[in-house]
């Protein structure tokens, strides 16, 4: 069963999958179209819509005094209003909706409506918002020992600043909703959200409706990365407020554009790290202060913030260490969720402290990761208290250095940039440990309901949602061994939360460990419903011989008694059977993560249930007269536990990888000096082609590592991939630091573009020339 | 040329006839549009209405000769619906057949080629297109095809794995069991449908078969707006939304997609794709066979003439400064008659030419390689392929013995508009191509331009490289 392919693959290869945007609707069908704030920071004077009204085609225009609930998207904090009434916190802050018969209709209408603005001194970058303080929350602190002291007894100091750009999501499928009104008060909402919950309830709070008037259902995604957590919300209740507004259905798809604009990103992160070692390279103190961009409102800006410092170790034992957290406002789009959550932020910190020791004892880089790794016992427990269990970077370093040849290449690598001024080669090996929960304790549940019908197949609820990651499948797996019958016996649902209530965003890896737990759950309990009938009804035509429970097994789709073999009767049939004798086949099924739990305030506990591990070597070949990169290798072994599903997850871990690769390289978002984002279409925005793919990409899988603390031995895999490509950014820097003979600290940043290499290559030629 | 207001084309394996202005169809219609505007057809996606993802790709098939077809992958949001008369459609839809998937679906199943799926009917379709051209394509050729598709899923591996593993069956299918059918139907529209004329609303547009029909539509329409691949042209109905009034439309002119080969050198019809003259060109002009390599995507270079880039003139056309090296000229044709212009003197400002209204550029000839010549192209941008450029260079160097006589340094990106840097040209004539001389050029290049800063770069990085072209053009040429 390890590499079913994913369950929708015939229809994504068709055609046949559809999406929110190919969901036939009758002719009533009208189109939503948002219009948005040109400023980034403005007083709203007047909106003037009555021209706009009269256009042929047009059926409503909603403006925030029309919100019949509240107007608030925020799904933490209540500081994101739905429509802006006042005043236009970002460009791209949604102002007027307007439902019409087709997009022309929708922007004819659209440039007739006039909005008068003030303009206002607007905040636009991070470093304007830590001058003036604008802090979003107060600042967090997350220590063990005593850094300062230590710092102070350190043979060796360097401080340093690591600055980390935006990332666009450019998921394939822009954020999309269809709101269909049902009679009365009902509205249907189908929308391309990790977080159909959340949706109903934001949808739920604009229309002023109970959450039993509203359902949510979400198919599928075409790639979410986190940007349909919480802002997939957004579409949603406008589409709902233009379907409340007309009594017809409302489509919106926001134009790629739009949607780029529109819409938050990854945090920006401005990270200052001050950190103290020995001759070896050892840490023995290290300060790091984090700085967030967190946008216009606070969105997930803060547990963002919390899972960066709770990275900002990634894979070393640090004996004294501080972490400040601070999350900014700027007049930006709020920036939001994306694969990682911050973690990726705190480990570029950590890797680049790293990087600093070993070019300044002019050791290999590699070696001065491998004597500060976690180890067991004391040096085993981070910075904020959780102790690192069934820790595997030993044995990853190890494999991996082998299977890579990592030494071996090094000294090529060296013997290369020797021989050659115009090409430097850069060689890199990192490492990422990942801790999987939500580090919002109670989160960490999930929800099932499985039916089985009279014909004995199977259909599976949970509230997890499928973005591509292949969630439905591995249920699927797991349903079917859970259950002991087939793959084709096993539907899984579109999830709708009119099925499933109240559950969690998919997010933060989890949706395996999580939806996975709680189908398990209600299987066990249709199982014994189950085996209890069919140990009575196989005991009446044996009353001397009575059959026993524990001995009934479902396997194969067929149920006997293990004592009795002969005595057996096929799933199909039984169902029939217990429907006639009065036994319910549904169940719900519910897990909540147990031990876990930790104190936010101190920073001190074990937020996460257990850590995911993996490391990469990459080598780059630099055209150091353009600052062209050429990914030549990456290695990879990562860790997964017991795979539910290898092609599943080496995907997960191959895509993670490429999505990081384009956030250290190519994928570069500006914003003009009136906030008005530059790079908003994929003409100026560049996540990787299949040209940018390393040419030599090897993706193996840790064997013989099972994780005792997940469904089936597994682990989760989302994530923590998209942090390897650090090892790709590494070997740019190791290159460029080769044009000095690495007696230079290379200026960098992340992303990497061309343009940051040609300049800092330039910068070291001058100080050589010197 | 006859009034019509209808289209006609195949598709779903039955003729399709499209009345333009009725059906909502207007002439500006993408076929993307229209395929997503049916109810059978949601399979093609749309991921950015600019040409830059290939969600939306199709393959269009048109008769190669009287039994073969050519499958091409196009991005169907670039295309305006009356540019398929006359074509077969092939979407998506059409691949698996009685329950059975096509093979290039059968590896991308088994090999997790697909995640959310939302890329995978484009890459489904580019892999149809390499599938019925290329058996057992390399690693390379694989990778060129898929360029134009984005996937933000998968990391792209088990695509080019599945993209090996299903192209290899010479092509065959059941699309090729169907060939000479469809090249009957085909027929049978072209029979009766020549050129197009099209009015709906406030729009006009047409679509000559005759050379002499468009220039002399030219001539008595100067206003009209000249369309061939339309890859410049639909993103202003795209992305910005206008209306575009008059249009006339050449692709269908055969006259413009010849190759005349004489002693000296090659004219290359202005009509010609792309992919076509990049093709051609591999071996008799390697440095436009480099830049066109990194043009676009496969799907773009199908659809992108010659003449569109250069009638483009922008200041960032990838075609324009390695044409200046190779000393091409533009030929113009009007009703008049045809006159031919040096590429280093048709640009003479922002996307200004010397193109009269009543002009169409219908080719460019290039001169045969001098072999006291060096020629070299080079792009610079972001991303290396399906990418614009931050800046471009084609250079040339002409020796007399040890010297150099002459000089094209063409810069794009640079300016306003595709420049010379003829302070360094100066420079380099009648000394000896050393390493110092060319370290000197570059500062000379460095000095002689004022670029802006934007999206893709800032100046400072724009001049640096552009100096450092100089350094790398002479490392290079060292052999
Ligand atoms: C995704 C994408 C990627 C691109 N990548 C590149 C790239 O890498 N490098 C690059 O240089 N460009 C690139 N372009 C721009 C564009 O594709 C090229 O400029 C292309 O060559 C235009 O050719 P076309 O036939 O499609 O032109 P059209 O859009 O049909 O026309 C372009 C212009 O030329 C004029 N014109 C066309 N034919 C003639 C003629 N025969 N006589 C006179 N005027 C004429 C038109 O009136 C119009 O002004 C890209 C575009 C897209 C959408
Ligand atoms: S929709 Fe992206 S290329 Fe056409
Ligand atoms: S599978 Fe999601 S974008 Fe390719």
């Amino acid at each position: 069963m390890k590499n079913i392919p994913h369950d929708s693959a015939g229809k994504h290869v068709s055609g046949q999958s559809v999406y929110i945007d190919d969901i036939l609707v009758n002719t009533q069908l009208l189109y939503g179209h948002i219009m948005y704030s040109p400023h980034a920071y403005a007083k709203i004077k007047s909106i003037d819509i009555s021209t706009a009204s009269s256009v042929p085609g047009v059926h409503a225009i909603v403006l925030a005094k029309d919100i019949p609930g509240e107007n608030q998207l925020g799904p933490v904090v209540h500081d994101e209003p739905c429509l802006a009434d006042k005043e236009v916190i970002c460009v791209g802050q949604a102002i007027v909706l307007i439902a019409a018969e087709n997009a022309e209709c929708a922007r004819a209408a659209e440039k007739l409506i006039r909005i008068e603005f003030e303009p206002l001194d607007a905040i636009l970058d991070l470093e304007t918002a830590i001058q003036k303080n604008t802090l979003l929350a107060p600042p967090r602190t997350m220590q063990r020992g005593d850094a300062d002291a230590a710092l102070k007894k350190s043979k060796h100091i360097l401080s340093g600043e690591v600055r980390t750009g935006a990332q666009e999501h450019w998921y394939l499928e822009t954020q999309s909703c269809l709101a269909i009104p049902g009679e009365g008060h009902e509205m249907n909402i189908y929308s391309s959200t990790q977080h159909p919950s959340e949706t109903q309830a934001i949808v739920a709070e604009v229309l002023g409706l109970p959450k039993n008037e509203i359902v949510v259902e979400t198919r599928r995604m075409g790639g979410a990365f986190g940007g349909k957590e919480t802002q997939a919300n957004h579409t949603a209740a406008w589409a709902a407020l233009l379907a409340h507004a007309t009594r017809r259905p409302v489509s919106i798809r926001l134009f790629r554009d739009d949607d780029q604009k529109m819409t938050g990103k990854r945090h920006p992160y401005f990270i200052h790290y001050e950190v103290g070692f020995d001759d070896a390279g050892k840490i023995d103190a290290l300060k790091f202060e984090q700085h967030a961009d967190g946008g216009c409102a606070t969105d997930l800006s803060i547990a963002i913030l919390e899972r960066a410092m709770l990275h900002a170790d990634n894979a070393y034992f640090i004996p004294n260490m501080t972490v400040v957290g601070k999350a900014y406002k700027t007049n930006l789009p709020s920036n939001t969720a994306f694969r990682g959550f911050g973690g990726p932020q705190g480990v570029a910190g950590m890797e680049t402290v790293i990087d600093r020791i070993a070019r300044f004892l002019k050791k290999d880089s590699a070696d001065i990761r491998k004597i500060n790794f976690y180890e067991t016992g004391e040096r085993a427990i981070t910075h904020y208290g959780q102790e690192v269990e069934l820790n595997r970077l030993p044995v990853l370093f190890e494999e991996l250095s082998l299977s890579s040849d990592y030494y071996q290449r090094r000294k090529e690598v060296d013997a290369f940039n020797a021989r050659n001024e115009f090409y430097k080669k850069g060689l890199a090996f990192t490492p990422v440990k990942f801790g999987i929960s939500f580090t919002t304790t109670f989160l960490n549940q999930a929800g099932a309901l499985v039916n089985i019908y009279k014909d004995g197949t199977i259909l599976v609820n949970h509230g997890g949602t499928e973005m591509g990651q292949g969630l439905n499948t591995k249920i699927a797996q797991i349903a079917a061994s859970e259950m002991g019958v087939s793959l084709d016996r096993i539907k899984v649902n579109a999830t709708n939360t009119s099925k499933v209530p109240n559950t969690s965003a998919t997010a933060a890896s989890a949706g395996t460990d999580l939806n996975g737990m709680a189908v398990k759950n209600a299987i066990d309990i249709l199982r014994a419903r189950i085996v209890k009938l069919m140990a009575s009804e196989f005991s009446k035509s044996y009353p001397a011989e009575a059959s026993a429970e524990k001995d009934i097994l479902i396997k194969d789709n067929t149920i006997f008694d293990n004592q009795y073999p002969e005595r057996k009767i096929s799933f199909a049939e039984a169902m029939t059977l217990a429907n006639l004798q009065q036994v319910s086949l549904s169940a719900t099924g519910f897990y909540a993560t147990p031990n876990i739990g930790w104190d936010k305030q101190k920073g001190w506990g074990k937020p996460f249930n257990y850590y995911a591990f993996g490391m990469s070597v990459s080598e780059v070949l630099l055209d150091t007269l353009t600052g062209y990169v050429r990914h030549l290798r990456t290695d990879i072994l990562h860790d997964v536990g017991d795979s539910i599903n290898e092609g599943l997850d080496i995907g997960q871990v191959e895509g993670g990888f490429i999505q990081g690769l384009g956030w250290c390289t190519t994928e570069e978002i500006k914003w003009d000096s009136k906030g008005n984002l530059l790079n908003h279409s994929p003409d100026t925005y560049k996540i990787p082609s299949v040209q940018d793919v390393p040419e030599d990409f090897r993706v193996q899988l840790l064997q013989n590592a099972p994780n005792p603390n997940a469904i089936r031995k597994s682990k989760a895999v989302a994530e923590p991939p998209l942090m390897l490509a650090f090892s790709s950014w590494l070997a740019i820097k190791d290159a460029i630091s080769a044009v000095g003979d690495h007696a230079y600290e290379p200026s960098f940043r992340l992303p990497a573009t061309n343009e940051v290499i040609l300049l800092s290559i330039e910068e070291i030629k001058k100080k050589k020339n010197q | 040329m006859q009034e019509n207001s209808e289209i006609t084309f195949l598709q779903d394996g039955e003729i399709r006839t499209i009345r333009i202005g009725k059906d909502g169809f207007s002439p500006t219609t993408t076929v993307l549009n229209y395929l997503r505007a049916s109810a059978e057809h949601k399979g093609t996606k749309e991921g950015c209405a600019e040409g830059d993802c290939g969600a939306c790709t199709v393959v269009i098939a048109e008769p190669h000769s009287d039994s073969r077809l050519k499958y091409t992958a196009i991005d169907s949001c670039l295309v305006f619906l009356p540019m398929l008369q006359g074509k077969q459609l092939v979407t998506v839809e059409n691949l698996k057949k009685d329950n059975q998937y096509h093979p290039v679906q059968q590896e991308m199943i088994e090999r997790n080629g697909s995640q959310c799926g939302y890329c995978t009917p484009g890459f489904i379709m580019s892999l149809l297109a390499l599938y019925k051209t290329s058996n057992s394509p390399s690693k390379d050729e694989i990778q060129d095809a898929l360029t134009g598709n984005l996937c933000r899923c998968t990391g792209y591996r088990p695509i080019v794995e599945a993209a090996a593993a299903a192209c290899v069956h010479e092509g065959r299918d059941h699309f090729s069991e169907e060939e000479k059918n469809v090249i009957q139907k085909l027929k049978s529209i072209s029979k009766d449908q020549n050129s197009i004329r099209l009015l709906s609303g406030n729009q006009i547009y047409v679509r000559p078969q005759q050379l002499e029909e468009a220039l002399r539509f030219l001539s008595e329409n100067p206003d009209a707006l000249i369309v061939q691949g339309a890859t410049d042209i639909a993103l202003r109905v795209t992305k910005k939304h206008e209306v575009l009034g008059k249009i006339l439309d050449l692709s269908a002119l055969s006259a413009l997609k010849e190759i005349k080969t004489a002693d000296r050198e090659f004219s290359f019809g202005a009509g010609m794709n792309l992919e076509d003259i990049r093709k051609y060109c591999e071996n008799i002009f390697p440095p436009l066979y480099k830049m066109l390599s990194v043009f676009g995507s496969r799907q773009i270079r199908s659809l992108a003439t010659f003449g569109g880039n250069i009638g483009s003139a922008s200041p960032i056309g990838d075609t324009l400064p390695v044409l200046m090296a190779l000393n091409a000229r533009i030929e113009l044709q009007s009703i008049s008659g045809k006159r031919e212009i040096p590429m280093t003197e048709f640009i003479i400002g922002y996307r200004k030419t010397q193109r009269q209204s009543n002009e169409l550029i219908s080719a460019v000839i290039i001169p045969k390689m001098n072999p006291n010549s060096i020629v070299r192209s080079y792009k610079v941008s972001k991303r290396k392929d399906l990418d614009i450029s931050t800046l471009s260079g084609g250079f040339s160097l002409t020796f007399q013995g040890d010297f150099i006589s002459a000089a094209v340094l063409a810069y794009g990106g640079m300016a306003e508009r595709t420049k010379r840097a003829v302070t360094a040209e100066n420079y380099l004539v009648g000394k000896k191509w050393t390493r110092e001389i060319a370290e000197q050029a570059g500062e000379y290049v460095y000095s002689e331009f004022t670029p802006l800063s934007d999206t893709r770069s800032g100046a400072e990085f724009r001049r640096l490289a552009a100096r450092n072209l100089m350094l790398k053009f002479w490392q290079d040429t060292q052999h």
